[in-house]
């Protein structure tokens, strides 16, 4: 057993013998503010948006889901503003064709798909943590296969009644150097969110 | 409260519940039950936060055992959850939830797609956070643990 692990169980073990209230502060659930569920609805759109973006190579819509200023990262660098973010982009798309192909050499229909997503919202701003996993024909025969999965760590901001990715950063699990974690990626976003408060 | 902020808030709990078993981060699970919440799965039941974060700091361990990337590592295992129906009543909430999960423990370290199964959750409000009093999971590819025949939809609205 890891030693952290071994500290933490007893840890634990001690709070609940002496009755000290056992939940640690950082691990409660957070408050969300009254118009939550409006502004994560719209998130969600976003995010759907993003997607169908990609996979239908519309890189005009693409750029339009980030804020002027927004940047976005992933396995190819690091891209700031639209017109560096489509560049980016484009780039890789024409090179991706290369990996994900029909068994006769067409570039295959890759499609992106989000999974479940942890959203904070604070006035403004908004921060998410989303699983995602991608999918195309390229399997044996051109049958559909799933490549690969990772998460989305975004920041949100809403300019003008809209919501924006003001930051992106694309983490996937079979790309070395580019995997997630170790640690739960959603302490790092609650601790965001309540630095924003103060 | 409406409907759609209650169930936002509930979905949002589902997802930090996941990222916490993932990560392996045993307080952030345990967090998301009730002081006196029960997580009844594979392995067991585990009753009241305390015993469900002893579950959470062996779920490494366990998982690690039974899925392992081609070079014998403990493989990345990640929940996905898909639709869920989730009625509400004041401070009581009932979730039946679709999930799957993978990881990367095909041939040369590729997706692997092990297994499915429901969530029959009950949730509470307590001071203004909504949380899993009681988990059950589900999974179709174990004896035993197999949801329905009957739609669970329909045991939920009864309870509800």
């Amino acid at each position: 057993m890891p030693k952290t692990i071994a500290r933490t169980a007893l840890a634990a073990a001690i709070l609940t013998m002496t009755g000290v209230p056992s939940m640690p502060a950082d691990a409660k659930q957070p408050t969300y503010s009254r118009t939550y569920a409006e502004d994560r609805a719209e998130i969600e759109d976003l995010m759907a948006r993003y997607l169908f973006a990609i996979d239908y190579f519309d890189w005009d819509s693409y750029v339009e889901t980030f804020a002027p200023d927004g940047e976005l990262e992933f396995a190819s660098g690091t891209s700031k503003g639209r017109d560096a973010i489509r560049a980016a982009v484009t780039s890789f798309s024409s090179r991706i064709g290369q990996f994900y192909h029909t068994e006769d050499g067409k570039p295959a229909k890759l499609r992106h798909v989000v999974l479940q997503s942890s959203i904070r919202v604070e006035g403004n701003r908004g921060w998410g943590r989303t699983l995602w996993v991608e999918m195309a024909n390229h399997g044996p025969k051109d049958t559909m296969k799933m490549g690969t999965y990772g998460i989305y760590e975004d920041e949100f901001v809403k300019l003008d009644g809209h919501w924006f990715i003001a930051k992106r950063r694309v983490l996937n699990e079979f790309l070395k150097g580019r995997e997630s974690g170790p640690t739960n990626p959603v302490r790092d976003m609650d601790a965001l969110a309540e630095a924003s408060k103060k | 409260m409406s409907y759609a902020a209650d169930r936002a808030e509930i979905e949002d709990l589902m997802a930090r519940y996941l990222f916490a078993m993932d990560y392996h981060d045993a307080d952030a699970y345990a967090g998301c039950f009730t002081e006196d919440g029960e997580l009844d799965w594979a392995m067991g039941v585990a009753k009241g936060r305390e015993a469900i974060r002893a579950e959470a700091l062996s779920f490494k361990a366990k998982i690690g055992e039974i899925f392992k990337d081609s070079e014998g590592r403990p493989a990345k295992l990640r929940h996905a959850v898909c639709q869920k129906a989730i009625r509400i009543e004041g401070d009581r909430a009932w979730n039946t939830g679709f999930w799957w999960e993978m990881t990367n423990g095909g041939p040369d370290g590729s997706m692997m797609t092990p297994s499915f199964g429901i969530y029959e959750d009950e949730l509470v409000r307590e001071g203004g956070h909504w949380l899993f009093r009681r988990r059950k999971i589900y999974n179709e590819f174990l004896a035993g643990r197999e949801s329905g025949p009957a739609n669970p939809v329909r045991a939920m609205d009864a309870a509800a």
